[in-house]
């Protein structure tokens, strides 16, 4: 005889019985909500990355040089002065998105595009180039560059 | 004294002040006049504060709101913040209160007539050395800028009445620095201060010269720039006209005022066969396809023929300069359709969850080309636009390649999932049904 549990319908293999089933149901959703979400990706924006690491030493970076490395999907610039200071901006140029470069022989940043001039804080001091560039913070640890959006 | 008998007292000097200012302003001279009588030629040491000077009582006190409102309005202006008063352009003695302060023996010139303001204004501004105590950066070449300018050349030519002098810009008793937003000459307000005269048709009327180039430059893509997106080094007037020197471009020159700021393409220009052409021609630069106050976004439908391409003005299709264009507007369409087939293909994989991220960043290298190719089409030379060109086609259709390898791994994978699925599903099947199997052949339930 099956012991009774609560009302006069319910019994003990009834309530395992829904135990079960809804913990098999749960089973399957958390299998198909991830396979789903893995077929059917949410849109995805702009990278939001707040900083990077470079691949670079910093004593591998030389006096007046730069070079361009990836901020998320967007170019930024790592500069050393000529006084020897290490200091990044965006390297997408403020006129029309091309990606500026240093150039030794004028000691700051320029943009092959439409001759466009950056001083080494990212001022626009010359050409088309309507607003400086983004400044980014560098900091090094160690043997490490770090570049990031804030302080 | 009561305040009746102080403007009974000042009544005469009213109306002496009436009288000798307006004929004073008509009856000067052609010739530009020396410095004012009684006023030191060279003002060489800083002024006293002004705050004494009986002029501003006077003009306050009289009742006359047209003399009252030079007084008013000079609060604000930038001479009497640098310490300036009446005298320094007006003459006569500030420290008087009765009639001797409009003594022409001391140097009072009441209102400077319309040839003589240059020349007043200039006793300052003409000299460096006294400017350099108040704006070491100031340029002091005003005055002679002003004689080279259809204004001045006017002025001193034709005696015309209605041509501007400094007061037409600078609005005097209310100067301000051209820093000040307020200012008259204020980088966003330079078009409105020219455009008070030049759009008038009333006062225009007999020059022979347009007046809707204000209407114009309110559409063109510099306005824009400086009104809407708040860039201040966007032209104005004064940036392609000279300020104290305004005048119209000449024809051969129009392309090194562009190229102020547009160097790039200035300079593939004048080397290009078009800058001979058009100087022989007489055709203005880069006006002749960009306009010149109403200058729009330049476009890639601007080249080549057909719709609102400007080279069929000109070019013929089947001649040399029409097949020029179609070949350059095909190259740079080209290479867009590239950069964008490679732009979507590598979204789609980067939101499927695929790793792009190094393609999307080496295809900003196919936009800087097509940059680059639209500065180029300003050589007219097919060559110069294809050079540009097939570096960012090449960046294209590698990126394009990746998006493509990115689509189909993702492609295997997907598949190896549906494969496993499969298979997964079709063992707890055969699990299920050979658990049937076994409870038909010992009639009772399997116990687990």
């Amino acid at each position: 005889m099956e012991q009774t549990l609560g009302g006069p319908g319910a019994t003990r293999r009834g309530f395992v019985n829904w135990v079960l089933g809804t913990s098999a149901a749960a089973f399957v959703l958390s299998v198909l909500y991830p396979l789903t979400r893995y077929l059917i990706p949410p849109k995805t924006g702009e990278s939001q990355a707040a900083s990077v690491t470079l691949p670079i030493k910093p004593a591998d970076v030389k006096a007046n040089s730069g070079q361009i490395f990836k901020f998320g999907n967007r170019p930024a610039i790592l500069v050393r002065t000529p006084a020897g200071e290490l200091r990044a901006f965006s390297a997408v140029c403020t006129h029309l998105n091309c990606t500026v470069q240093y150039r030794t022989d004028l000691s700051h940043i320029w943009c092959a595009c439409h001759n466009g001039h950056f001083d080494l804080n990212g001022q626009n001091i010359a050409g088309p180039p309507p607003r400086p560039l983004d400044a980014y913070v560098v900091n090094v640890r160690g043997t490490q560059i770090v570049v990031s959006k804030g302080a | 004294m009561t305040r009746a008998r102080r403007l009974a007292r000042f009544a005469p000097l009213v109306l002496l002040a009436i009288l000798t200012a307006a004929p004073t302003a008509a009856a000067q001279p052609a010739k530009p006049a020396a410095a004012p009588p009684g006023t030191s030629a060279t003002p060489a040491a800083r002024p006293a504060r002004p705050a004494a000077e009986g002029c501003v009582t006077c003009h306050l006190e009289i009742g006359d709101e047209r003399l009252a409102q030079p007084a008013k309005l000079f609060d604000g202006d930038i001479h009497k913040a640098k310490g300036f008063g009446c005298v320094a352009c007006h003459g006569g003695d500030g420290k008087s209160t009765d009639l001797e302060a409009m003594d022409p023996a001391k140097g009072y010139i009441g209102k400077p007539g319309r040839q003589q303001v240059a020349q007043v204004c200039g006793r300052c501004h003409s000299d460096a050395r006294f400017m350099k105590q108040y704006n070491p950066a100031l340029r002091v070449d005003q005055v002679a800028e002003y004689a080279t300018s259809v204004h001045g050349r006017r002025l001193r030519e034709l005696a015309d009445p209605k041509v501007a002098t400094c007061g037409s810009c600078h609005p005097a008793h209310s100067i301000k620095p051209p820093s000040d937003p307020a200012s008259s000459v204020h980088p966003l307000r330079v078009a409105r201060t020219c455009g008070a005269c030049h759009a008038d048709a009333t006062t225009m009327a007999g020059y022979k010269i347009p007046t809707d180039q204000l209407a114009k430059y309110t559409e063109s893509v510099h306005w824009k720039t400086m009104s809407a997106k708040g860039d201040l080094s966007a032209p104005t007037c004064n940036d392609c006209h000279g300020n104290h020197g305004a005048a119209p471009p000449g024809i051969s020159w129009v392309g090194n005022v562009c190229g102020q700021c547009h160097t790039v393409m200035a300079d593939l220009f004048a080397k290009s066969v078009h800058a001979r052409a058009f100087r022989d021609l007489g055709v203005p630069g880069c006006a002749a396809c960009h306009e010149n106050h109403d200058v729009q976004p330049a476009s890639t439908e601007m080249l080549g023929l057909g719709g609102r391409a400007i080279c069929s003005t000109c070019h013929e299709a089947k001649s040399k300069g029409g097949r020029a264009a179609l070949e350059m507007r095909g190259i740079i369409d080209g290479l867009r359709k590239e950069r964008d087939h490679a732009s979507e293909i590598l979204e789609r994989a980067e939101q499927a969850g695929m790793e792009v991220s190094q393609a999307r960043f080496d295809l900003n290298g196919a936009n800087d080309a097509l940059v680059k190719a639209r500065a180029a089409v300003h050589a007219f030379k097919v060559d110069a636009v294809k050079k540009e060109a097939d570096a960012g086609l090449g960046i294209a259709q590698k990126a394009y390649e990746r998006g493509v390898r990115a689509l189909e791994e993702l492609r295997f994978r997907r598949t190896g999932l549906v494969v496993s699925l499969v298979i997964i599903v079709v063992l707890i099947a055969g699990l299920v049904l050979k658990l049937r199997q076994l409870e038909r052949r010992t009639g009772s339930p399997v116990k687990g």
